[in-house]
């Protein structure tokens, strides 16, 4: 999704694994903008988010002397830092539900101004829904990996998936006509 | 079959995931169901729409806080380090000179002590033969290699702080202080083994 360049990225890499605080600045600039969205699409506060993404760059500067450059550095980093989102999640889990029920609201939801913004819809989505729809439709995390980072099973991640797509479906005003 | 796609099953044709069940069915509805197609069409649009949403930047520079952080546990680290060296040949004094001077019971606190502190120096040798350093490990593994050293770092700030003290600790309490450090040791050596990213932290 997002076209991000460090230059020069095999010199920086290996400065930065000697420590070198100039090469970790330079791989946060450069990083710094897709952690944070992912965070933020995936949390629900910005204030979340910017914690994420100093416990993000707080462990990559840390353990990228681990990091010999097998995937993609961005691969490497975006599963940190979706690993952190989600123990964020776990931790505020107690909002995790949907604001707008339509199986236990119809009458609300009939009535209710259909058409919202992506956006918004996806504000209103459960915390756990939210994630699955943004690591799979758009970071392309497979059903697989998201189990392995929610503890879930694959099954589960797809039936969010699944559940996610007709709430926004609905939300956003996109239902077949009967 | 005449009923139309689900999700389940929209999202499977979408995704080219054969393994959703009744899919070889869907597929036959599919191609003669205009409502069907359309349904997979919005889907294709919807998710066309997410990846588009533009990326939203942090407000905060955050890199200040980062780079302190990593000072200071560079430091701690440093300190525990060399603490742990000092707490080491102190506990191996003890035991060497000292043996002959203390109680009985002691004796075998202290020996139980030294075996703790060998088999946290023999696994620490094992790692180094490993070289980690070297070694490809995943996102996943890393976040494991690091909690385990935080929580070794603490172990060794304990243990110094023990060394340090004015007022011996109780042999018990730097007994029990090795073990955890030899049991986390153990999962450390674990993981970079086996790049197994799930010890029960």
């Amino acid at each position: 999704m997002h076209a991000m360049s460090l230059p020069d990225a095999d010199a920086v890499i290996a400065r930065a694994r000697l420590g070198d605080p100039v090469a970790l600045e330079a791989i946060y600039r450069a990083y710094a903008t897709p952690v944070y969205n992912l965070s933020r699409r995936i949390c629900r506060t910005t204030e979340d988010a910017e914690d994420i993404l100093q416990e993000t760059f707080f462990e990559v500067c840390r353990s990228i002397r681990n990091y010999r450059g097998d995937g993609s550095i961005w691969g490497w980093i975006r599963s940190v830092a979706s690993s952190k989102a989600l123990m964020r999640l776990r931790r505020n889990k107690y909002r995790d539900t949907d604001e707008l029920n339509d199986d236990l609201a119809p009458a609300r939801s009939a009535s209710y101004a259909l058409r919202m913004d992506l956006e918004s819809a996806m504000a209103r989505l459960s915390d756990t829904a939210r994630a699955v729809v943004w690591l799979h439709d758009v970071e392309g995390y497979t059903h697989d990996e998201i189990a392995g980072q929610m503890g879930k099973t694959v099954s589960f991640s797809k039936s969010q998936l699944a559940r996610a797509h007709s709430r926004l479906r609905t939300w956003l005003g996109e239902e077949a006509p009967a | 079959m005449t009923a139309h796609l689900t999700m389940e099953q929209l999202l499977a044709l979408r995704d080219d995931d054969r393994s959703e069940p009744g899919l070889a069915a869907g597929r036959d509805h599919f191609t003669t169901c205009r409502r069907c197609q359309s349904e997979l069409e919005r889907l294709h649009q919807r998710t066309a729409r997410l990846r588009a949403l533009p990326p939203l930047a942090p407000a905060t520079d955050e890199f200040p806080a980062v780079h302190q952080r990593i000072t200071v546990a560079r430091q701690r680290r440093d300190r525990a380090a060399a603490s742990i060296g000092l707490a080491a040949a102190a506990t191996l004094v003890l035991t060497l000179i000292g043996r002959d001077l203390v109680h009985p019971r002691r004796l075998d606190a202290e020996q139980m002590l030294q075996n703790e502190v060998s088999q946290s120096q023999r696994l620490e040798q094992e790692l180094r033969r490993w070289n980690p350093a070297e070694r490809v490990i995943d996102g996943y593994t890393a976040i494991v290699v690091i909690q385990l050293e935080n929580k070794i770092a603490e172990l060794d700030g304990q243990l110094a702080a023990a060394a340090n003290s004015k007022h011996a600790a109780p042999i018990e309490n730097e007994i029990k202080l090795w073990q955890q450090r030899v049991g986390l040791m153990n999962a450390l050596v674990e993981v970079h083994l086996t790049k197994a990213n799930n010890v029960g932290l």
